[in-house]
């Protein structure tokens, strides 16, 4: 299971098989410059592979006023 | 995927500019940018000082930063705009920020000049985020002047630049089309406006801020009806994922071709500025816009029965 934390809006989401990080911002709605998508410390490409316990952070950047 | 430069693993793709880049690799690419559009545009000459308006997000933020390190003489201004929870938050992002990376900044408290943005919001008729942006401005010019600051900075990047182009272009607002841009030339007493991250986009200022560490301000402020001009944001990251490349083509080919035609069309003059009789700013109508705020927001608190100091005082 992967678990997704949503900022700004602050919601967590959980997927079972998700691949890549490609197909994570394609479930959200989101192209590939609309959201930081984040592992730990590191920056996530959308070839990225996501793999099973994955605590991602995806940080839409949009500014809300 | 591979950064361009270094075949390290990339953290940031840009498919706007064909390519992807590791964190090092991208720091140079930001840097790079935002030195051309300092150059091109003659942004901040030698020796200069420059005031940059910091709000605590990540534009402005990282804004300062980048000039910090490309050591021009910044300092941060940041305006307490005195709303409850979202002001302290915010300038507590900043003065962090600046604490942090040892930088110097000025606060100004709106409360302290009787103009805290819930009173104006309270008596004054008239959209609350018109009165708040007018009032910001003006002390971003005030404190440029007072200061001695030849260089007033902003964290406009591209998305914000190309969807007010657009919204400016929809009314064909001459007025606007003359003379918007990265670049608007000090006269009668304002200093010259910058905003060096024009090339950026929002994506990539995102990036750098985190990259860098930067902690933002991001819980909207609460008067706030939604960020302005979302809905042509939206419009153009559509455009930009099917056509890489056309925001920065859009506003390139508008510094280049459109602004000048416009600014030979617009050549209508304003009323005369002179300082303004309270606060020296300048102004055309004798007593400037937000001083007249104030004395407005001052007589009908005074006249609040809700508001009175207190039993036995007047
Ligand atoms: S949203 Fe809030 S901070 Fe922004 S202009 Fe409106 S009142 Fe001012
Ligand atoms: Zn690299
Ligand atoms: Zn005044």
């Amino acid at each position: 299971m992967i678990t997704v934390f949503i900022e700004p809006d602050n919601e967590t989401m959980t997927f079972v098989r998700l691949n890549t990080v490609l197909m994570l911002q394609r479930r959200l709605g989101l192209r590939v410059n609309d959201a930081l998508v984040i592992r730990g410390e590191e920056l996530l490409t959308p070839d990225c592979q996501l793999k099973d316990g994955d605590q991602i952070r995806v940080r839409k950047v949009m500014s809300t006023g | 995927m591979k950064c361009r430069k270094c075949k390290a693993p990339a953290e940031v793709s840009l498919p706007s500019h064909n390519t992807a880049f590791c964190r090092e690799c991208f720091s140079i690419y930001f840097t790079r940018q935002v030195e051309k559009a300092i150059r091109h545009h003659s942004l901040i000459k030698y020796g200069e000082r420059v005031l940059v308006a910091l709000s605590g997000g990540k534009d402005s933020l990282g804004l300062m930063l980048e000039l910090s390190r490309l050591e021009y003489d910044v300092t941060g201004l940041h305006v307490d705009l005195g709303i409850p929870v979202s002001s302290p938050a915010a300038r507590a992002k900043v003065e962090g920020f600046c604490e942090r990376h040892g930088l110097k900044l000025h606060v100004v408290e709106l409360a302290k000049h009787g103009l805290p943005i819930p009173d104006v919001k309270q008596y004054i008729n008239r959209p609350v985020c018109s009165a708040c942006g007018k009032i910001k401005r003006h002390w971003f010019n005030r404190v440029a002047l007072e200061g001695g600051f030849q260089v007033l900075a902003t964290g406009h990047n591209l998305d914000d630049e190309v969807a007010r182009l657009f919204a400016n272009t929809l009314r064909w607002d001459a007025g606007y089309l003359s003379d918007q841009g990265p670049c608007l030339e000090a006269e009668s007493g304002f200093a010259r406006k910058i905003k060096p991250l024009y090339r950026l986009t929002e994506f990539e200022t995102a990036c750098y801020a985190f990259i860098n560490g930067i902690e933002i301000h991001t819980a909207p402020c609460p008067y706030s009806s939604g960020a302005s001009f979302t809905g042509h944001k939206q419009l153009w990251a559509n455009l930009e994922y099917t056509s890489p490349g056309t925001k920065i083509a859009f506003y390139d080919g508008f510094l280049k071709r459109g602004r000048p035609a416009f600014a030979l069309v617009d050549q209508e003059t304003g009323a005369p500025l002179a300082p303004c009789e309270t606060c020296a700013s300048p102004t055309s109508t004798g007593v400037c816009g937000v001083c007249r705020l104030g004395i407005t927001v001052a007589e009908r608190r005074a006249a609040d029965p809700g508001r009175q100091p207190g039993p036995g005082k007047d």
